[in-house]
């Protein structure tokens, strides 16, 4: 016994040793193992576990916060959590008992309500509970309002008994995690723990299968899982969820109510949505009926389940069942409908809305756990021990003023079972969540589950929130049925083809596309534009002071961050600092326009989209973004610094480019990004052209322009390999504009977007608003002879016509942008 | 008596909303004390599309869906309502008959009973309604001693947030907390209501929010104008085993022929007459035009 040696057997119940330290039978072949493994081979598991949760992006969470910190990994340990066939099969008896109940409860609830007329339980657990929701009184009498999903926690007692801590049943949490658990525990336990079986979780997922496919009625492209969006913290299992269970992953405002149905708004069109798996809880699904802050619901849900053409998994109204208050009267529940006793124990609850029990409360309340009925505000559980005398007053008052919404429930000491912390093996405590699904007879449960380790050895409590350890939970047996994971094999389901993608994620493909050019153009412009400061001063250039104004004022049209550069006083002098100006134009996340504020509108976008794109580009992402907020928070800077951080994010830039273009193919939306990608190219270039190209200079001057624009968009050699000449204007202006061969130029891009309009969803044998603007501005673009456009009155310093021509060429692309916008992304009109 | 009334809300948008869903609740309820003769909504823009149907407080509701583009939105409710006070008196008479003391009162509804049982979804916390601080409890048990009969308690109390509250319009809106009406003993009909009803609620009674229309009759030789009322709120107070009783803080008095009850609730989300959500950025405005008119005796 050496791995166990320091392991502490004071709890009242151990998992795998009995009482006088011997293993208990179910656990021997794993303490085998373990001791054969010894701690460097259980350490070398754990980090192989850490790496696949890695690769497999569960640790990357949200990453768009300007703290950049907020991943929490998911850490799992290489020892299971074991249970016999045997007490499996009991418990999965109670948890079935407990779903077909509590399905019973929710339905009379908003239903007959016989539970309150018959007086089983008292109004007070039900009208004073936040989770009761009066808007959909009734629709426990319609046929498609079920309790479809029920998971509870458990833990064991010190009798040795599963004991129900909590149900959850508004849209339980970490089935995801689950089945990511026992794929990452597959990859080590067959050397880790050769010959031991547990049974698998794939027939869970097919009856999970089976009931969408029943509340879509066959056809499953109806049904959604609808989550609250990229921040929320467990945003991986609900990319996961979809995609094992085959659904589109959908947010709120993908979705819009009409007809007394819910449409899925996607590229070709609004596409019917009869099934709903939500992670949004009940209050805020719809602003219209429930809380009218939401951003998160669908406005007009609720009136389609009332219309009866909406199944949700589960109805609004849910939470009321998750309710603690329940707990004292679940046993005449049990006997009132179905007459039988209830088989799993629950921990001995006083609701204190009755007086003799508040009494027994107040009086007894040092050895009481103290909580609210619901859970709608930030739990909170008092262990009434671990209360100052000032603290217990103060709950004593609490409990005085509103006894209704409490419940308090003994203390119990569970279980605890080994866990690997650092090189040694600890006890701690444990809950296990368990899951079920509505079948047509009852409901299935899964033969496995989420546990979720204590803190450390003495902590009571177990939360993923504070950094608890999870394991796999390994029901020891084989399946009856032969069993493949074929269902998990097929990786990340992606949304199929463009057609079908939700129009959200479609317009901010479009937008990553715009906000990527824009971030590496203004990266190279602004770069550019320091460097000539440098050399000027370098050099003490005459012609310099003269360029760099050009220079800044352009910098200020790109970017739109009027007045800037163009605010001088009359003299002619500028009223700011270049270098200060450009600084802010740099880091300055708050001013629109900065490159600061792209690359943070780039992020959104990138995160919008973060299901389509290889996990390296997250990771990447993820490492410019923390290196970018690094250096703007840093307070100081020269243009030595600036110079650097924008080498480097161009590189980062030009690096996510290259992963975005090259992990989706044109017909997964990539055609999307291209076109926004190009019409942001074309109206910097444009805006570069109308501040670079128009004005009639000296000659040393022109040239300096002339290399700074050709420069900024790294086209420097080419048009040397094209015109073998010095710099002339006029070969500038044919080379960026006119060009049909040089992909960086006006027409070229005009080109490419007329092609890439025509294998769009929506492509018609004629010209759609926005193809009409693009073709326009081709016809322009090839129809100018360079002659004509380089016109100029003798006096003038401008060339007028390019002027005008290019500010025409700007108006088509700005409203080829709005009517592609509009055609795509607004469904209005549908 | 004969009463119209024309109820129109419009809220105008900043920026052009092509696609909104409402609820309108306009249409007056019926019951002993008062008979719909008439009742039509005049919707415009046109709707898309219509739902009605009836909430847990009996209040008809009407879903609409919007999708002509437009600026402006406007409901205007017509109803036609009889009601009959010589009834609505003879229930209130009856109330103050079987009222109890109010410690007869909360034992009571500790208990079972079908009855009350409907009555007690008024009994909670709602979500513009918390219970109240300690001060306030300490204002309304002023009224309510424990041997003190409940209607007369009651009617005590109303009488004091009548003389204790001044009716300043602009001071507060539906999401006041009512310990802020409290500290300034200001505000308008729907934050005594909500007052009143915090501070029952608190000492443990069940109270509800009542929304609807007052008739004001113009100063002697002048012509009334269309349109200048307003809509009115008051509470109703639960008398265990025997039923509601309205109380009417604003005008110190117990409603029977001048007011018209249009719907009922928790608190006033519940019976908002107007409510949206529309696609569109920039804010909104609200502007609402009341019109009582008494048609016969």
């Amino acid at each position: 016994m050496q791995m166990f040696e320091q392991y502490s057997l004071h709890a009242s119940y151990d998992e795998m040793f009995h009482k006088d330290g011997t293993v208990r039978a179910h656990w021997q072949d794993i303490y085998a193992h373990i001791e054969r493994a010894g701690v460097d081979t259980l350490a070398a598991k754990q980090s192989e576990i850490e790496w696949h949760m890695e690769d497999n992006g569960v640790t990357y969470n949200v990453y768009n916060n300007p703290d950049g910190n907020n991943n929490r990994p998911w850490t799992l340990d290489p020892i299971p959590f074991v249970m016999t066939q045997e007490e499996w099969r009991e418990v999965k008896r109670g948890i079935k008992q407990r779903a077909k109940l509590l399905n019973l409860v929710l339905r009379d609830l908003y239903g007959e309500q016989k539970l309150l007329k018959e007086n089983i339980i008292p109004s007070e657990v039900i009208f004073g509970h936040k989770g009761f929701s009066p808007e959909v009184f009734n629709f426990g009498l319609k046929e498609n309002f079920n309790l479809y999903f029920y998971a509870l926690d458990m833990a064991r007692g010190p009798d040795g008994k599963m004991w129900v801590i909590n149900d959850r049943t508004q849209a339980p949490s970490g089935l995801g995690y689950a089945v990511e658990n026992r794929l990452t525990m597959n990859m080590i336990a067959k050397e880790l723990y050769p010959n031991v079986e547990a049974k698998k979780l794939s027939l869970f997922v097919e009856e999970f299968k089976k009931l969408l496919k029943k509340l879509t009625h066959g056809d499953t492209s109806k049904a959604a899982l609808l989550t609250p969006g990229p921040h929320n913290e467990t945003y991986f299992e609900h990319a996961y969820l979809s995609s094992f269970l085959e659904i589109n992953l959908v947010q709120g405002d993908d979705l819009l109510a009409k007809n007394g149905s819910l449409w899925l708004k996607s590229l070709s069109g609004l596409k019917p949505i009869n099934t709903l798996l939500r992670r949004v809880d009940d209050r805020f699904c719809d602003p219209l009926e429930l809380r009218s802050d939401s951003r998160l619901g669908v406005s007009g849900l609720v009136d389609t389940l009332r219309q009866g053409h909406l199944a949700m998994i589960n109805p609004i109204g849910s939470a009321i069942v998750e309710n603690a208050g329940l707990n004292p009267f679940m046993s005449r529940i049990c006997h009132y409908f179905l007459d039988e006793e209830l088989i799993l124990p629950q921990i001995a609850t006083w609701w204190c809305g009755q007086k003799q029990e508040l009494a027994y409360v107040l009086e007894h309340l040092e050895g009481l756990i103290v909580k609210k009925i619901d859970r709608t505000e930030v739990m909170k559980t008092y262990i009434a021990k671990h209360l100052s005398a000032e603290e217990l007053a103060h709950l004593r008052d609490k409990l005085c003023a509103n006894p209704d919404q409490y419940v308090a429930q003994e203390e119990i000491s569970f279980s605890k079972t080994p866990c690997y912390d650092n090189g040694k093996i600890e006890p701690r405590n444990a809950v296990i969540r368990a899951y079920s699904v509505k079948n047509d007879t009852g409901y299935s449960v899964m033969n496995g589950g989420l546990v979720r380790l204590s803190v450390s050895t003495d902590a009571l409590l177990v939360s993923s929130q504070k950094g608890g350890k999870s394991k796999d939970l390994w029901i020891l047996g084989t399946d009856n049925k032969i069993d493949t994971n074929a269902i998990f094999k097929t990786l990340p389901y992606l949304d199929l083809s463009i057609k079908h993608m939700p129009t959200l994620k479609a317009e901010n493909l479009f937008w990553l596309g715009r906000y990527l050019a824009r971030s590496i153009a203004t990266t190279r412009l602004i770069r550019y534009i320091i460097k000539k400061m440098i050399h000027a001063h370098r050099y003490e250039s005459t012609s310099s002071k003269e360029v760099q104004l050009i220079l800044h004022k352009a910098l200020t049209h790109f970017t739109m961050t009027y007045p800037g550069f163009l605010d001088t006083k009359e003299d002619e002098t500028l009223k700011i600092e270049p270098l200060q100006e450009i600084a802010s134009l740099v880091r300055d996340t708050f001013r629109q326009g900065s490159l600061s504020f792209t690359i943070s509108m780039l992020g959104s976008a990138n995160i919008a989209v973060k299901s389509l794109l290889a996990i390296e580009s997250w990771k990447l992402f993820d490492k410019m973004q923390k290196e970018w907020h690094t250096f703007i928070y840093k307070n100081s800077y020269s243009s030595q610094t600036l110079l650097h951080e924008l080498d480097k994010e161009l590189i980062y830039l030009m690096a996510y480019k290259e992963l975005v273009e090259e992990s989706m193919v044109s017909d997964q939306g990539l055609v999307l990004y291209s076109i926004g990608f190009k019409i942001e190219s074309a109206l910097l270039l444009i805006s570069k052209a109308r501040s670079l190209l128009c004005l009639k200079l000296e000659k040393s001057s022109t040239y300096d322009i002339l290399e700074a624009i050709l420069g900024s968009c790294e086209s420097f050699n080419a048009y040397r390999t094209q015109y073998k000449s010095s710099l002339a204007l006029e070969n500038v202006v044919e080379f960026l504009l006119l060009n049909p061969h040089f992909p960086k130029s006006l027409t070229y891009i005009a080109d490419e977007l007329l092609q890439a309009f025509k294998t769009l969803p929506k492509a018609k044998k004629y010209l759609s608003s926005y193809e009409e603007a693009i073709f326009k501005a081709h016809a322009k673009l090839r129809l100018s002879h360079l002659s004509t456009l380089m016109e100029i009155e003798e006096e003038s310093s401008v060339y007028h016509v390019l002027d005008t021509f290019l500010s025409e060429l700007s108006e088509l692309f700005a409203h080829a942008s709005i009517e592609f916008s509009k055609t795509y992304f607004s469904h209005y009109d549908e | 008596m004969i009463y119209d009334i024309y109820h129109k809300t419009t809220f105008e948008y900043e920026g052009m909303v092509t696609f909104s869903h409402n609820i309108a609740r306009l249409k007056p309820r019926e019951n002993r004390f008062q008979k719909i003769l008439d009742f039509s909504m005049e919707i415009l823009p046109s709707v898309y599309e219509e739902h009605s149907f009836t909430d847990m407080f009996g209040n008809s509701n009407s879903h609409l869906l919007i999708r002509k583009p437009h600026r402006a939105l406007s409901v205007i409710g017509r109803s036609r309502v009889e009601i009959f006070p010589h009834l609505l008196d003879a229930h209130n008479e009856r109330m103050k008959q079987n009222s109890m003391p109010y410690e007869k009162a909360l034992s009571l509804l500790e208990s079972f009973d079908l009855y009350d049982l409907m009555a007690k979804k008024y009994w909670f916390e709602s979500e513009l309604i918390c219970k109240g601080s300690r001060a306030i409890e300490a204002y309304v048990r002023q009224s309510f001693h424990s041997k003190r009969d409940l209607f007369e308690a009651c009617a005590e109390f109303m009488q004091r947030i009548f003389n204790d509250f001044e009716f300043v319009p602009g001071f507060s809106d539906v999401t006041t907390p009512i310990e802020e009406i409290f500290d300034a003993k200001k505000g308008v009909c729907q934050d005594f209501t909500h007052f009143a009803i915090a501070s029952l609620r608190t000492i443990g009674l069940p109270a509800k929010y009542i929304s609807g229309y007052i008739e004001t009759i113009p100063k002697e030789g002048e012509e009334k104008l269309f349109g200048v009322d307003a809509s009115h709120a008051w509470f109703a107070l639960y008398i265990p085993r025997v039923g509601w009783v309205g109380f009417d803080p604003t005008n110190n008095l117990i409603p029977t022929s001048q007011h018209i009850f249009l719907g009922q609730g928790r608190d006033y989300d519940d019976i908002t007459p107007l409510k949206g959500v529309v696609m569109s950025s920039g804010k909104s405005e609200l502007q609402i035009s009341v019109d009582v008119r008494r048609v016969s005796l």
